[in-house]
């Protein structure tokens, strides 16, 4: 269904081949950029020879194509089906585009169809007003170069106004939430659900803050492969940049490197996996589990 | 065969890229390849597809290959490009790029006879289509939805789909490819969109669903259609596989470790279950099955009481988990924490620093790693499930003893 050459990387290329050799002078070297930009490393020693020795007769030798219009093809039915599903995503609202007309489209899944089970519930408002007009401001914002000025409620329920340069939206599919990440200002990111007003910023500045650079730490893990840890904990931390290590068949070692922002998700993330996970390194980090064993070994559990 | 970049059948590639991204600590010896040829060309050909996320290291056993992506700064997911790589003939792409060359606009219709005609120009005797090739050629592309038929009186005419203008779905695309399900179908339709800046990017991201694309989209188009399937199936201990015939109701997926598996009912059994998609493979629609709705309720039912993907109703199922947190002055946002992180289930206030968490589940263990993230508050514990209770709380004992806080309780 999806494995198909219609979507291939090589179809892709040869089509901005054909694109590009209609061009009046073009080049080699720019039939073969076509490649690179398009298709895999090794391809570059595949596609354009294939088309140059008439294996794939679409090339005339001069290097103009054989074909008279510029190659394109229509989306396929699965292409349709899918996009037809975006139309049932209530996040498809923050967009302010028109659908193309897919009325006799039959959507390939529906909100019916699945469901993240782990989702946390406090999910950003894809419904609300102010929440889909503060998204489209930001995301004009961030294409266009403004600033924009913002007043949300802080951690500690004081309303603060910020001004900054919105660069690029992060959604956590986790927490159901999208943060805007910032520069020009002190803070790195905001949460969008927290913003009460905003605004592009038509003052001068000044825009002498930038944000702590965000810091990477590193930690050593051990998993005692019981009740099947191993792959449950190489899959839940599969999104780090990480190293496995084999020690015997019961022991591994993984080292991951994690953002020190998120060190306390972390903390709660490891002990979720109770003693079938052993952090060894750094000291500090090791702590950070020691003292919740402390706290709840005073609690005396029932 | 001469090595190629391009590949016929994904579940090899499927494996290998699980082995290197997942796991990563397997050696050349590890792997039961049926020759070290069969290994070294995977590794090759994954190399030419994510060269950049490719990482090597020498053990005294061998030479180490391994996957590594931060996927919090990787903006597109760099396992799509395995799904374009299906390999073709020689015929397949030229007859391609000449059929759309000629059909190049929807009004243009042409009958059989003259599409043979008209590509025998362009090949010049490089290498010509039979009447049957294209024929076939021509019903592949009807049922992908890219050519249409349309009959005048007796005579047969074909022309190309009318075009879609996704031009201004750059975003939609771009953030919908990594936050919706076989979003590998999005990366297909970046593909034909221009160049532009891609302003998303995503925390907690799994990228390992890419694998099961396929297999995630079958099902949807049978859940769709409410048809049974049959599947090749890997149990969980086994590499043995057996064929299972289900009802697919539902795809359960996980944003905390980026499992996603199938809740389907199994008529034999006469009971829902639930099937890892990672585990599946050879996805065949059947028929269609009658009993979809009413099988679909039962899930919907079942579903109030389910904390993951168990939803296997034994007699008298149900398993009572109780445990009570405390909470100091100013912390609650432990409480918003239980709020938001509950599946199911509700919460009691005992008294100003004490809350009771209270569920109903199918299973218990479900749910252990989810109330370990609340040690260092937890004081009380009401588990039905004796046998699980005890367990926890002999892991508490062990966790202890492994940082080395069983005797005295300093840092």
């Amino acid at each position: 269904m999806i494995f198909s050459e219609l979507y291939s990387a090589y179809y892709n290329a040869v089509a901005g081949i054909l694109t590009k050799a209609a061009e009046p002078g073009v080049t080699e070297k720019e039939l073969q950029n076509q490649v690179i930009k398009k298709a895999f490393s090794e391809s570059i020693l595949t596609i354009l020879p294939t088309l140059k020795s008439g294996r794939w007769p679409l090339l005339k030798d001069n290097l103009s194509p054989v074909l008279s219009h510029a190659p394109a093809m229509p989306l396929t039915l699965l292409q349709k089906r899918w996009l037809k599903s975006l139309t049932d995503d209530p996040r498809i609202r923050l967009f302010n585009i028109s659908f193309p007309d897919l009325e006799d489209v039959k959507p390939l899944f529906t909100c019916e169809d699945y469901k993240i089970y782990d989702q946390y519930s406090d999910g950003d408002p894809y419904e609300d007003e102010e929440y889909i007009k503060h998204f489209r401001l930001i995301l004009s914002a961030i294409k266009t170069e403004r600033p924009v000025k913002v007043t949300m409620t802080n951690r500690y329920g004081k309303e603060i106004t910020v001004r900054f340069f919105p660069k690029r939206f992060e959604y956590s599919l986790k927490d159901d939430k999208f943060r805007v990440i910032a520069t020009g200002c002190k803070f790195h990111q905001f949460n969008l659900g927290r913003i009460k007003t905003c605004e592009y910023y038509t003052g001068n500045g000044p825009w002498n803050e930038t944000p702590e650079a965000a810091q990477i730490k590193d930690l050593t893990l051990t998993i005692t492969n019981r009740r099947n840890a191993m792959e449950r904990a190489m899959l839940h931390f599969a999104h780090f940049e990480k190293t496995a290590e084999k020690i015997d068949e019961m022991h591994y070692i993984l080292r991951l490197k994690y953002y020190a922002d998120d060190e306390t998700e972390l903390v709660i993330r490891i002990l979720s996996f109770g003693p079938h996970i052993k952090v060894e390194e750094p000291e500090s980090f090791i702590n950070l589990i020691k003292e919740r064993l402390i706290l709840q070994k005073k609690c005396e559990i029932k | 065969m001469a090595y190629s970049e391009l590949v016929k059948n994904f579940e090899k590639v499927r494996a290998y890229m699980r082995e290197f991204y997942v796991y990563g600590f397997k050696n050349r010896k590890e792997y039961d390849a049926k020759s070290a040829r069969t290994y070294d060309d995977e590794r090759r050909r994954i190399e030419s597809w994510l060269g950049d996320y490719m990482r090597f290291t020498q053990t005294p056993e061998g030479k180490r290959v391994f996957l590594s992506v931060n996927s919090r700064t990787t903006q597109n997911n760099p396992f799509y490009k395995a799904w374009k790589a299906k390999s073709f003939t020689d015929g397949d792409i030229t007859l391609h790029f000449i059929l759309f060359d000629i059909l190049h606009s929807p009004e243009i219709m042409k009958t059989l006879s003259e599409l043979v005609e008209e590509i025998d120009k362009y090949s010049e005797g490089d290498i010509s289509f039979d009447e049957s090739t294209i024929r076939k050629k021509l019903k592949e592309y009807t049922v992908e939805g890219i050519i249409e038929v349309h009959k005048q009186g007796r005579k047969v005419l074909y022309s190309r789909a009318a075009d879609t203008d996704i031009s201004a779905l750059s975003d939609v695309i771009d953030f919908f490819s990594e936050a919706a399900p076989c979003g590998v179908i999005g990366s297909f339709l970046s593909d034909k969109q221009i160049e532009h800046q891609n302003i998303f990017s995503f925390k907690h991201h799994y990228i390992t669903q890419a694998m099961d694309s396929d297999i995630l989209a079958e099902l949807f188009s049978a859940i769709a259609e409410k048809r049974y399937v049959t599947a090749d199936y890997f149990g969980k201990h086994s590499n043995v596989s057996y064929t299972l015939k289900l009802v697919p109701l539902k795809i359960y997926i996980s944003s905390q470790n980026g499992r996603q598996n199938l809740i389907a009912f199994h008529e034999k059994a006469n009971r829902l279950n639930s099937y890892r998609l990672d585990y599946m493979s050879n996805i065949k629609q059947e028929e269609v099955c009658p009993g979809f709705e009413k099988f679909r309720q039962k899930l919907s039912k079942a579903e109030s009481h389910m904390w993951g993907v168990n939803c296997r109703q034994r007699p008298n199922a149900l398993e009572h988990v109780e445990f009570e947190i405390k909470i100091a002055d100013n912390e609650e946002y432990i409480i918003r924490r239980l709020e938001r992180e509950k599946r199911c289930g509700r919460i009691e206030k005992i008294d100003e620093h004490r809350y009771l968490f209270i569920a109903d589940v199918y299973d218990t263990a479900e749910m252990t790693p989810w109330i370990r993230t609340f040690i260092s508050r937890i004081t009380k514990l009401n588990f039905s499930n004796r046998t699980i209770e005890n367990r926890f709380k002999e892991d508490i004992l062990e966790m202890y003893r492994i940082y080395g806080l069983d005797g005295g309780d300093t840092l």
